[in-house]
């Protein structure tokens, strides 16, 4: 451990460079975390506003097929683990029709206690209750506000058959989407197996959420495959909004990586000017024994001290950098990831110690001839 | 008594071909256990080259050092480093201690370098090398808070404090007043006598060389004599 003693007291014995170094890097690590958990945060916002509340999968019947059975759901729910829910629902088209106005409504039939574990409709509620009993729809809040139906109200719609039908308004959602606020409609089962001829064991398809949105892909794929469905997955009818969060990621991390960059730059050339100062003492230490390899370590220590000290000034900067924007009136906060931090902590440390390779090399070259010789 | 050392054939050439120097021209000669000799030449005589061999600070073009029976000129870096530490003991003219280290901590280096934990024998060792000093009470001084001599007699105590065999001085009282000078080479005589420790003293300064045992003279890479010198002491 005589190389770790040496390693601080050349720290301490030149305190203003060591704390400005100390600062670059607490600078460096402090905007990695700021910057990539803005970046995580704001994503998560708007994967969750696209489709928080909205089926990751969508199963519709397959070639030849009308309809898909009922116990669908369970089955899809019982092969795959990432499976979070599996709702089945009946859905159709329907028109508004009022003095005025005859307004497309995407209605989708299903049981309110499943549909709201996709939906999350009974904490969205602005007006009534989330409440499907038969004969009884939800609305959305433009729709609302657009065609003055408020709970309590009667709403007429023309079915795809022809006939009218007639329902009870029993409350008013927010979706956080004004299309789904103005075009989605929500009834019981049975309303919707009335409505389109169907069985019970009949429904239009079957949506699901999974746990990892990013998997939905590869599980539609799967669950196609495996129970002959077609499967719709978000990310196919989301491309736009994909491919801008990739671009969105590869500068964050372009932004990281440069910053790491400076910062590894900044303690290398520190390290190699300590090297320099440091070099008597060095060649002294080498005159009465100092093996190489130990002379050496002497600078990963210094990189370590430096690097665990500035990390952890970095951490704490960038826990007041979020805190602070959490003052600032934005749609979303930040939250601040343990586990990137702790990755930001150890990609910080392992930058340093990266940076001493060179100083620490040349130190264990040295010949302590260098040193008496040249006085 | 039984050979410490042997300089054998030692050479040492600078650069190559045309500008080659050759500093040291074949220097072979023995150095007894508990001996107090001298080396003395001229600037650039190639005297403090010897030494730097004899030290393995640096590594001969041909010949070899032979150290308490070893042969030095085969070992490693690693090896080289291992008998500095617990063979050799050095003075230099400048007193190279560590500014950032105290009094004890820059007394107690190598036993620290070779990773030994002192022993409360080693630590009455120190107290007693600060008292042959005259360094009592300044332990936890820093370094750089000393005065020219007692900087010089803490770096004497870093030599002695690995009880090496052989002590090498490089003009170890060039940088130093009458008083401090007189000083030292009593001190180095009391160690010599009490603790049986070789010492090896390269000077530029006859008056100096008077003063030990034997004096060997190096003039143009040459060992042109080596003598006894009776009225040393």
């Amino acid at each position: 451990m005589l190389s770790f003693k040496i390693a601080a007291r050349f720290l301490k014995s030149s305190p203003g460079q060591s704390a400005l170094i100390m600062a670059g890097i607490a600078v460096g690590i402090a905007t990695q975390i700021f910057v990539g958990s803005l970046i995580t945060s704001l994503q998560a916002d708007l994967i969750d506003s696209a489709v928080g509340s909205s089926a990751h999968i969508t199963l519709l019947p397959g070639d030849g097929q009308t309809t898909v059975p009922g116990n669908l759901a369970a089955e899809a729910s019982g092969s795959e683990t990432l499976v979070s829910t599996a709702v089945p629902v009946r859905t159709l088209s329907g028109i508004f029709v009022d003095s005025d106005d005859s307004v497309p409504l995407s209605i989708t039939g299903g049981d309110a206690g499943l549909l709201d574990t996709i939906y999350g409709l009974s904490e969205r509620m602005t007006q009534g209750s989330f409440r499907l009993g038969e004969g009884e729809v939800v609305v959305g809040t433009v729709f609302s506000e657009k065609y003055g139906i408020e709970a309590g109200d009667e709403l007429d719609v023309l079915l795809p058959s022809g006939s009218p039908a007639t329902y009870e308004v029993s409350g008013v959602f927010d979706l956080g989407q004004a299309t789904a606020n103005e075009r989605f409609a929500f009834v019981d089962a049975g309303s919707a197996a009335d409505a389109l001829g169907m069985d019970d064991d009949e429904y239009s398809a079957v949506q699901i959420q999974l746990t990892d949105v990013f998997a939905s892909s590869e599980v539609a794929a799967r669950l196609a495959d495996e129970f002959d469905v077609e499967a719709a997955d978000w990310q196919a009818e989301n491309e736009q909004l994909l491919s801008g969060l990739a671009a969105q990621s590869g500068s964050s991390a372009m932004i990281q990586a440069f910053v790491l960059i400076a910062v590894a730059l900044g303690i290398a050339s520190t390290l190699a000017i300590s090297a320099v100062q440091k070099t008597r003492q060095i060649g002294i230490l080498k005159a009465i024994g100092m093996g190489d390899a130990a002379a050496g370590r002497i600078f990963l220590w210094q990189a370590a001290l430096l690097g665990v000290g500035g990390t952890l000034g970095g951490i704490a900067l960038g826990y007041a950098l979020i805190a602070l924007f959490g003052v600032v009136p934005v749609p979303f906060s930040i939250r601040p990831e343990p586990g990137f931090i702790a990755l930001s902590a150890g990609i910080g440390i392992t930058v340093a110690l990266l940076s001493s390779v060179i100083p620490a090399r040349s130190t264990s070259r040295l010949d302590p001839i260098e040193v008496i010789q040249n006085g | 008594m039984a050979d410490l050392l042997v300089a054998d054939a030692l050479e040492k050439v600078y650069g190559e071909g045309d500008t080659a120097t050759r500093a040291l021209k074949g220097v072979s000669f023995t150095v007894a256990e508990g001996e107090f000799a001298s080396i003395v030449g001229q600037s650039g005589s190639g005297k403090s080259t010897l030494l730097n061999l004899i030290g393995l600070l640096d590594t001969p073009s041909s010949g070899q050092v032979l150290f308490a029976g070893e042969n030095t000129t085969a070992l490693g870096r690693k090896g080289r480093s291992r008998v500095r530490n617990e063979g050799l003991g050095f003075v230099f003219q400048f007193h190279y201690l560590l500014p950032e280290f105290t009094v004890w901590e820059n007394l107690t280096m190598p036993a620290q370098i070779a990773g030994r934990t002192l022993s409360a024998d080693e630590r009455s060792r120190a107290l007693e090398t600060l008292a042959l000093l005259g360094l009592e009470g300044l332990e936890k001084k820093n370094a750089n808070q000393l005065s020219g001599g007692q900087k010089q007699r803490v770096a004497i105590g870093r030599a002695l404090m690995n009880r090496p065999k052989l002590i090498l001085a490089d003009e170890p009282t060039g940088n130093l007043d009458t008083k401090n000078t007189a000083t030292v080479y009593e001190l180095f005589r009391t160690i010599n006598a009490e603790l049986g420790t070789t010492f090896l003293i390269v000077t530029h300064d006859r008056a100096v060389a008077q003063q030990t045992d034997r004096i060997l003279e190096v003039r143009d890479g040459e060992l042109v004599q080596d003598v006894r010198n009776d009225y040393a002491g």
